[in-house]
């Protein structure tokens, strides 16, 4: 095995565990050197609202600007911060389309999504356009075999990429989504999930529309922030 | 859509939501991008072929992970080609180069010449300082002459940065474009491409002649898709002219099976041998290192190279090796002042520059050092030759370091080895072919 970002040589170092425990072997996808220039978040060290890491367990200044404009915020959590090595990440997975490295954070991704133990799993859809484009959901790749309710669905064909705007041009985006089937969700504990959360807009947008169909919680996970 | 004269010669790949439906203007064919062979998909822009389970993407499609740097290829796309037209407008002179030529330069220039001019699959073999590139240019000046699509490609990009102004000069009637990954110039349609091997992915069917210089050179001798581009770059009835110091053992191999016309210059501009390379054994060396002591050989050989007034690079195959000798030099060799430099070292540029300068009285290095960098009248060492990060190439590039320059074109070549190994063996080999070749011509 090497690893999917260096392609260095990755050392396959057995445990006793793996040897005695008869289950798969979950080797590591990438190197050490790689892995350390990731920083994970410590939700005990992050805004409680959308995960953007602090000193305090308040609600930062975006979300309560969140909670002024809607009456509620979100309950967000994020297992990355944004920085140089994740924006190399989705931009060599995303935007250059390599669907191999969607198993890089996999398995990190589907055991936080085990703690937060959600009824339903819905992903943020993807438009037609990129479908045709790109070939794939990023946020499915990243979910992996987790079963999914993909209840969302973009109203357009097409739209401007969110990272295409400025932050205010963002924040003014009009609703993008509608919920095929509202009763699907409907008093049930539902995790929204997206790959990045950059100013809480799309979130917030899917968010609303799964609130109105009245579920019962919700939770939401991004692999960044 | 993009300017038509953008698809000459060239597959540009284009989107789902572009090609569906649509069918572009009059010259613009419409080729497919990946070809299913089983259990495996091909990749008609690299040739190589993929497991389908990893070049796999939801719903039934595929895509090229071999060369996805240079722009995802993937069942979701084709390719926009117009077949290469020359529409080219010669503009004499054509040669704007007037230096002259060594007689022995000549004849390999009239070989290059004759071969570009019957599309000849060639190589010129040419010693490390032979002055290749002037070498080229007469049958450069004649194929653009002739309205042909020229390309000069390189697997390194410093390579392609020292020539594309080099080739502007000699050729200042002529379009030029010069390609590599580094650089967001926009691509534009030229009678003259300077690029890496990597663009020539880019290409197809597009050069009368292309020219491959350093083709030994990592990563064009180890990489099949490199290969592949470079075929499928030129015309079915283009020719194709490989560079080297040093070939690899694929390139001798085509020569061996008369695929390959030869033209060998054995002699530097100056008309000197290759400086021999010298061995020694060091058994354990990097033991002894570790130890704090240096082979007593080597630090004898330093420093009479030191006092006779000689300055030298001294290499190492790896980094942490550099760390390791330089307190054992400083200790060994006091009043000289020296650097290690390595390819991650972010002052590599400026030791390389003091050096030049002569503010070093030597440079202790790893395998970057090993081509494009002349220093005059130094001699060279290598300690631990044998270690398989210097191929035979890299080594006869190594010792081609030595001698270049008139004033002193002889020099002590000399490798410190564990153990005798065959690169090293066929190293020491080419450089006694090249020079038994130029003792001849020398008569």
């Amino acid at each position: 095995m090497n690893c999917q970002l260096c392609n260095a040589r990755l050392p396959v170092r057995l445990s006793l565990r793996d040897l005695v425990m008869l289950r798969p072997l979950t080797p590591p996808t990438i190197c050490e050197r790689c892995r350390a220039r990731f920083t994970r978040i410590d939700p005990a060290h992050a805004c409680p609202g959308c995960s953007r890491p602090q000193e305090h367990t308040r609600l930062c200044l975006e979300c309560a600007a969140w909670q002024h404009q809607y009456g509620w915020h979100l309950e967000h959590q994020a297992l990355y911060t944004y920085n140089d090595a994740m924006k190399e990440y989705m931009h060599r997975y995303k935007f250059g389309g390599d669907y191999r490295l969607r198993t890089v954070f996999q398995a990190e991704v589907q055991q936080r999504i085990r703690q937060l133990g959600a009824d339903l799993v819905v992903p943020i859809p993807v438009t037609q356009t990129t479908m045709a484009t790109r070939g794939f959901n990023q946020v499915l790749g990243i979910l992996g075999d987790v079963p999914v309710t993909p209840v969302l669905r973009h109203r357009a064909l097409d739209k401007v990429a969110q990272s295409h705007k400025t932050r205010r041009q963002r924040l003014q985006t009009p609703q993008p989504f509608i919920l095929t089937d509202p009763t699907i969700v409907r008093d049930k504990r539902i995790l929204l999930v997206d790959d990045i959360y950059t100013t809480g807009r799309t979130l917030y947008h899917a968010a609303t529309l799964i609130k109105a169909a009245q579920c019962h919680e919700l939770v939401s996970l991004s692999l960044a922030r | 859509m993009m300017k038509l004269s953008e698809y000459y010669g060239r597959r540009v790949l284009v989107d789902q939501p572009h090609w569906r439906g649509t069918t572009p203007p009059a010259p613009v064919v419409v080729l497919p991008t990946m070809e299913m062979h089983g259990r495996r998909v091909r990749c008609l822009r690299c040739g190589q072929e993929t497991d389908r389970r990893l070049a796999a993407l939801p719903n039934g499609e595929f895509y090229c992970p071999c060369c996805i740097n240079l722009g995802r290829v993937a069942t979701l796309n084709k390719f926009y080609h117009v077949p290469e037209p020359n529409q080219f407008t010669v503009h004499r002179p054509v040669l704007t180069w007037t230096g002259k030529l060594s007689p022995l330069q000549v004849d390999a220039a009239t070989a290059v010449d004759r071969g570009m001019a019957a599309h000849r699959h060639q190589l010129l073999w040419a010693v490390t300082g032979a002055g290749k590139t002037e070498m080229m240019f007469r049958g450069i000046a004649h194929a653009l002459e002739r309205g042909e699509r020229l390309a000069v490609a390189s697997p390194r990009v410093d390579v392609c940065l020292e020539l594309y102004p080099r080739l502007t000069a000699a050729f200042q009637n002529t379009t030029m474009v010069l390609l590599h990954g580094r650089q967001e110039l926009p691509y534009r349609y030229a009678q003259l491409t300077v690029c890496t091997t990597h663009q020539l992915l880019r290409f197809y069917h597009a050069f009368d002649n292309l020219i491959i210089d350093e083709v030994d050179a990592f990563p064009f001798a180890a990489n099949d898709a490199l290969l592949f581009a470079s075929r499928q770059a030129v015309k079915a009835d283009g020719g194709c002219l490989y560079l080297t110091a040093t070939p690899g053992p694929a390139l001798l191999r085509r020569v061996k099976r008369g695929e390959l016309a030869v033209s060998y210059l054995p002699l530097r501009y100056h008309g000197h041998l290759l400086p021999r390379i010298r061995l020694q054994l060091a058994p354990g060396w990097r033991r002894a290192v570790q130890r704090g002591r240096l082979p007593a050989s080597l630090l004898v050989q330093l420093r009479r190279s030191l006092a006779d007034g000689f300055r030298f690079l001294l290499f190492l195959p790896h980094v942490a090796d550099l760390a390791a000798v330089e307190p054992l030099l400083r200790a060994a060799l006091p009043g000289h002042a020296f650097a290690t430099v390595h390819a991650a070292d972010p002052h590599r540029l400026t030791k390389v520059q003091q050096m030049r300068d002569g503010d070093y009285d030597f440079l202790v290095t790893t395998t970057i050092m090993e081509r494009g960098v002349t220093f005059p009248a130094i001699d060279v060492f290598v300690l631990g030759a044998d270690d398989p990060v210097f191929s035979s190439s890299a080594l006869v590039q190594i010792a081609g370091r030595a001698g270049r320059s008139v004033s002193r074109p002889t020099g002590t070549v000399r490798f410190w080895i564990a153990i005798q190994c065959r690169r090293v063996r066929m190293a020491v080999h080419q450089v006694d072919f090249m020079n038994r070749k130029g003792r001849a011509l020398q008569g």
